[in-house]
């Protein structure tokens, strides 16, 4: 029964961190697929075609970076960047190269299965079309009707800042860094003025989240970027 | 020009004389007269030197002669017994000129000498009181180009023993610089009157202390200038630089001993700190890999939760340590970015949610607010920091407030909780690193390193910023931050945001 399971390669150099995870991923009912280099990680992804791929970014064999760029040429799978404390550009750079989210050590394993899921949900797997209401947190989508209600009070956002909420929620769950916010809501012209989008972060979060200074939907993720939660 | 003054003055002195005692004739016998001769010689020969002095000696003859002797205005004698009178006042006056002269001239070489001690005991004096070896070697330049009636360039030695050159024009010529090289390694004078490095046309003295040459200085002394001063100075010169160099040893030293107490007793606090966990995590691993089968199920989950509190723990304890490092070794990088204080706040809050959930979080954030230029996870890591601190040392139940208000060009943060507050006397001492308040003996195993503070310190002055304990505005403890603005903030045009060329579906 496990068999039919996601398939889940980990590309990660350190054995004993290989050892940590197994478990925990079969027991959720993955087939997990070991590699412990790059060279190898390549090599499986392209062999097994996996579900998702769990990459360390700081690989023996040359810049974890060009794993992501390589794997990027081929596949689509959704690629999960695993980095270490104080490693922030180097995750940044991974997710604006098309790596979809990360995780920073140590985490624990309710982090990564969540992370799993939201991949997955994104990957090949995933609804074709999203629905077209969006619930979470108090708040109430309706991205047919472009209508954002809080509490059932309907609240009016200016275009932008509506066009930045429905990236968050196309993208839910999942991390997207100021590069591909600022591209997806001001254009490619945009890309290095993050202050407006901290500006308009700030606006939204003070019309939709229940105390605007300890954001639960729309979360920032320091130094990469921001996420909306909907779990 | 002197000279000839000294000689006409002495023709003058003796002319009055000729005319005093030519008044004084009808009184006088020729005794008398040359007497009075003699006199004006002598005054002569107190006055000047030895040249004016013969000259008085011989005129006062030849008046004598010709005034006083028959027969009268001639330069002839009548009777030669005067011819001995003659030579007997030569004798007299040439002795008594020398004898004069050299009464002068001891007086004077005293008096010089006086004056010598007293610029030399001047010199050293000014010499001790340099506080580093550019002051003393701009002082001793001053003293020695003096002493010389000339100039004077110090080149000081280096630790591997060769001649750092200044910028001196004496030091210019590639034979001065190998003459120079030459006095610092043996430690002899080269240079004029040496009879090493004659042609240069100068004077080099290597600068001694007790041990070796400390350097050199190139000399342009005038024919008159005193060499043995010029030794003496440049020895003096040598033993001033020794003394300071003896003084930045014992410094050095001084530090180092500091230092390696420090390193002690950081080194046994941090290994109780790291092995506690540790420990506390072997235990409990131990135990649920020996498979007991007494252990119920409750006591498996407690025992796995404390292997997961302790790791986190260290994981905190070795991120501090990470951190510190990076901030005293300069690792540090600040990304600064313009952004609302209100995020950073919000991921410290949302981070430390289990840490505060006795403590209710009042934030107060003033609506002018602007914009900060600021290292966002830094900034984060100081309101983690402070508010951990801030739950620790407050009974449970009790508040904490944030708030945070422009002042000029610098916004202000404040963090203040209703617990025992800091100790007076103690505000600047909770910033040391490995600083825990009053060592108590009780203090609970969840203390931290007592590094928060010093991280918060680190990364606020990497922003320009300041931290500080104030008093008297909560009960608690209070800490304060300050954020200067460094740059122009960004335009933030409502219109401009708001307009976007981003194609939308």
């Amino acid at each position: 029964m496990a068999v039919t399971g996601p398939i889940v390669l980990l590309v990660e150099d350190e054995a004993e961190m290989r050892r940590a995870l197994r478990p925990s991923l079969r027991a959720h009912g993955y087939q997990l697929i070991e590699a412990a280099t790059g060279r190898e990680g390549l090599a499986q992804a392209a062999g097994r075609n996996p579900d998702v791929i769990l990459l360390d970014l700081g690989l023996p064999d040359g810049d974890g970076l060009d794993v992501v760029r390589e794997l990027r040429l081929t596949t689509r799978t959704p690629i999960i960047v695993i980095s270490a404390r104080g490693q922030e550009r180097d995750k940044v750079a991974a997710l604006d190269l098309g790596a979809d989210d990360y995780l920073t050590k140590p985490f624990g394993v309710v982090e990564l299965q969540a992370r799993i899921r939201v991949a997955l949900r994104h990957g090949a797997g995933g609804p074709a079309t999203p629905e077209p209401i969006f619930t979470a947190g108090g708040v109430r989508v309706d991205l047919e009707r472009r209508q954002v209600y809080r509490d059932d009070v309907e609240i009016h956002l200016t275009p932008t800042e509506y066009r930045l909420l429905a990236t968050l929620i196309r993208h839910r769950g999942r991390v997207l860094t100021h590069r591909q916010l600022l591209e997806a809501v001001w254009g490619p012209n945009y890309v290095e003025q993050t202050h407006y989008l901290r500006v308009y972060m700030g606006q939204l979060r003070h019309k939709l989240e229940t105390d605007p200074a300890r954001p639960r939907l729309l979360t920032t993720e320091p130094a990469v970027g921001y996420r909306l939660r909907d779990d | 020009m002197r000279h000839r003054l000294e000689y006409l003055s002495a023709t003058a002195v003796m002319s009055v004389v000729a005319a005093i005692a030519l008044a004084g004739r009808g009184y006088l016998n020729s005794i008398d007269v040359a007497m009075v001769f003699l006199l004006g010689v002598v005054l002569v020969s107190s006055r000047y030197r030895s040249g004016p002095a013969l000259l008085a000696s011989v005129l006062s003859i030849v008046l004598f002669d010709f005034f006083f002797v028959p027969p009268y205005y001639r330069f002839t004698v009548n009777d030669s017994a005067y011819l001995l009178t003659f030579a007997m006042m030569l004798v007299i006056a040439v002795a008594m000129s020398r004898l004069t002269a050299r009464i002068r001239d001891q007086a004077g070489s005293a008096a010089a000498r006086e004056q010598r001690m007293a610029t030399l005991l001047a010199t050293s004096r000014e010499l001790a009181g340099a506080a580093d070896r550019n002051e003393l070697a701009a002082m001793a330049e001053r003293h020695l180009g003096h002493a010389a009636e000339g100039v004077a360039a110090i080149a000081l030695a280096d630790e591997e023993g060769g001649l750092r050159l200044p910028e001196h024009r004496l030091f210019k010529s590639k034979e001065v610089q190998e003459a120079a090289g030459w006095a610092l390694a043996h430690g002899e004078a080269a240079g004029l009157g040496t009879g090493a490095f004659e042609e240069l046309g100068m004077l080099i003295l290597p600068l001694m202390s007790p041990l070796r040459p400390l350097g050199v200085v190139a000399l342009t002394p005038s024919a008159g200038a005193d060499g043995r001063v010029l030794e003496v100075l440049a020895l003096q010169t040598g033993a001033a630089l020794e003394r300071l160099a003896m003084a930045e040893r014992h410094e050095e030293a001084r530090v180092a001993v500091a230092g390696e107490r420090l390193r002690t007793a950081l080194l046994s606090s941090l290994s109780h700190d790291l092995r506690t966990p540790l420990g506390t995590i072997e235990g409990a691993a131990s135990t649920l890999a020996g498979e007991d089968a007494t252990i119920t199920p409750e006591v498996r989950r407690e025992l796995l939760e404390t292997i997961l509190e302790q790791s986190r723990r260290m994981t905190r304890l070795v991120s501090n340590l990470l951190d510190m490092m990076r901030l005293e070794t300069g690792a540090l990088v600040v990304h600064r970015n313009w952004q609302p204080l209100e995020e950073s706040l919000g991921v410290a809050l949302l981070r430390l949610e289990q840490t505060l959930r006795d403590h209710p979080v009042d934030v107060r954030l003033a609506d002018d607010l602007p914009l900060v230029s600021v290292d966002d996870v830094l900034l984060e890591q100081v309101f983690v920091n402070l508010l951990e601190n801030a739950a620790k040392h407050s009974p449970p139940g009790t508040r904490v407030r944030v708030s945070a208000w422009p002042d000029g060009e610098t916004t202000i943060v404040e963090v203040a909780d209703e617990g025992p507050g800091i100790a007076a006397g103690e505000e600047e001492a909770v910033f040391r690193k490995f600083y825990r308040g009053e060592m108590s003996p009780g203090r609970s195993p969840s203390e931290g390193a007592g590094l928060g503070l010093a991280i918060c310190r680190g990364i606020v002055s990497a922003h320009g910023g300041r931290i500080w304990v104030e008093r008297g505005v909560s009960k608690g403890a209070a800490f304060r931050f300050s954020l200067p603005r460094t740059a122009a903030p960004p335009i933030l045009d409502p219109e401009s945001m708001e307009t976007s060329v981003a194609e939308w579906p």
